[in-house]
């Protein structure tokens, strides 16, 4: 039975992931199985890294609201250095297995080269930073550098993330990053041509 | 002596009729009994003493026209969100606001840390985006850093379910702007305007455009972008058919009062200066030629400054 329900709920993450965001009539194209089985192995990843992020953010006291700005910045610090410890072996690649970077390559380029790439662009440029940020995994997202708007038309067609994660261009490269403890979970290096 | 009194009664007289009519022409707004009153800042956090300063004429500002809350558009902390930030940027200069029991609404621009939701003085409730009402008006606070999926359902869901008079969104990126450096967030624009047309938004603020601008309708929605309340980008307004009024010369500040189905507006410098104002009915069917609605005479028109 609890098979039955854990089995139910995958399906229903999955379809919300990956088919849900129909919104705005973006229909998204069938896919083959291959793509199914890629898309599976990089939602199965993320559901493993936001379990790994909870577990570890429970041992942390909660983090409500508060006038204390040390606090909330007492518990990103915190938090990433225990993601930082834990994921201590992680690699770039992780997450972006090689076959789901090509797949996010795919629609990324699709969506840079389609018909609304111009305002995809655009939206893209005037953020990003004139000086050149190289950042790896479990590196923290700088401080005080303004973040690029991610292209929504973009996120429609990306596998949608859970809250804990985001996706961010940052230069040429797409970053998956930790919303919480600021940390680069993963990258694709060279997305944005 | 009678006559001294009888002078001194009659100058305090013609004192205060000069104190009136000076408040009459700084102050347009028709302050009527249980109308919405609130502020509205972009761009503001950069420690800067032109944040302070506008800062400063809010807090004058309110004593004639008592806001209860102010919606900040975004970059509420330029540079990094360290205490010391939220300090120098929020605590210190709205001190007076904030002892006061002024609330302050906040959404994330792209200057800001995703964690700054978790500040109880932004009342964003962990939440990068949220919503909340006023009297008769709904208020939808968006991360337009962020638009995905997720959001864009939650959005249409709040708006169908809204049954509010007046809905008003703001959020970082201005939709329609005439701004030199950013210009138009054209590519969001596709995806919220339908939503706002659909669901009738009346109004729309917005910052991330270091200037003030107000544009002319766009399908029967105004939009407005404050981005000027602490960072100025000076001579950045471009004029376009957009541009309705505007200022790029000095940092501004809005205080706007809704009044049953009036919205009345005001754009104030740092000065004190008011660069703009005007009265916005709800609900009425404008298009782009619609003329702006002026106030009565006495009550400051539509002066805005004539942008190049």
């Amino acid at each position: 039975m609890k098979q039955r329900i854990r089995a139910t709920r995958l399906f229903l993450w999955l379809s919300l992931a990956f088919v849900a965001p129909g919104i705005a009539g973006q229909a998204r194209a069938p896919k083959d199985s291959e793509e199914v089985r890629d898309l599976k192995t990089f939602a199965d990843r993320v559901q493993a890294y936001v379990k790994m992020q909870k577990d570890l953010e429970a041992s942390l006291s909660t983090l409500k609201p508060t006038k204390d700005a040390g606090q909330i910045v007492e518990h990103q610090h915190a938090l990433a250095r225990k993601i930082v410890d834990a994921r201590r072996n992680a690699r770039q690649g992780d997450i972006f297995t090689h076959e789901v970077t090509e797949r996010f390559r795919k629609i990324i380029h699709r969506a840079f080269d389609g018909p609304e790439g111009r305002l995809v662009r655009r939206t893209i440029q005037p953020d990003t930073p004139s000086k050149v940020i190289v950042l790896g995994v479990n590196d923290v997202f700088p401080e005080g550098v303004p973040v690029t708007t991610m292209p929504p038309t973009l996120l429609l067609k990306l596998p949608e993330l859970p809250q804990e994660l985001a996706y961010r261009i940052v230069g040429h490269d797409l970053t998956l990053i930790d919303t919480k403890a600021r940390l680069i979970v993963d990258l694709i290096p060279n997305a944005i041509r | 002596m009678p006559g001294m009194r009888r002078f001194t009664f009659v100058s305090c007289v013609a004192l205060a009729a000069i104190c009136l009519s000076l408040h009459a022409q700084n102050l347009p707004l028709p302050l009527k009994p249980d109308s919405v009153r609130f502020a509205v800042i972009g761009d503001m956090g950069t420690g800067d003493k032109p944040q302070y300063e506008v800062a400063e004429q809010m807090i004058k500002d309110r004593l004639k026209f008592p806001f209860e809350f102010v919606i900040a558009l975004g970059d509420d902390l330029y540079g990094g969100s360290d205490p010391s930030d939220y300090e120098d940027k929020f605590e210190r200069p709205y001190k007076v606001l904030l002892d006061a029991g002024v609330k302050f609404y906040a959404v994330l621009g792209n200057h800001d840390s995703p964690n700054e939701r978790f500040y109880r003085s932004f009342n964003m409730n962990g939440q990068k985006y949220y919503t909340y009402k006023k009297g008769n008006v709904r208020f939808f606070a968006l991360d337009s850093n962020y638009m995905d999926p997720q959001q864009l359902s939650w959005l249409e869901k709040e708006l169908r379910s809204s049954g509010s008079d007046w809905k008003i969104c703001y959020f970082h990126h201005t939709l329609y702007s005439s701004g030199a450096f950013h210009g138009s967030a054209t590519e969001l624009r596709l995806l919220l305007e339908p939503l706002f047309v659909k669901y009738g938004v009346e109004v729309v603020f917005a910052g991330h455009e270091h200037v003030y601008e107000r544009v002319k309708p766009q399908k029967g929605i105004y939009y407005f972008t404050e981005g000027a309340s602490g960072s100025l980008r000076r001579g950045n307004l471009k004029k376009t058919n957009l541009t309705a009024a505007g200022n790029d010369q000095d940092r501004s500040f809005m205080l706007v009062e809704i009044a049953g189905d009036e919205l009345y507006f005001q754009t104030i410098l740092r000065t004190g200066r008011t660069v703009d104002s005007g009265v916005i009915p709800r609900l009425a069917k404008i298009t782009d030629a619609t003329p702006w609605p002026t106030l009565p005479a006495g009550h400051g028109g539509l002066p805005g400054r004539t942008v190049r």
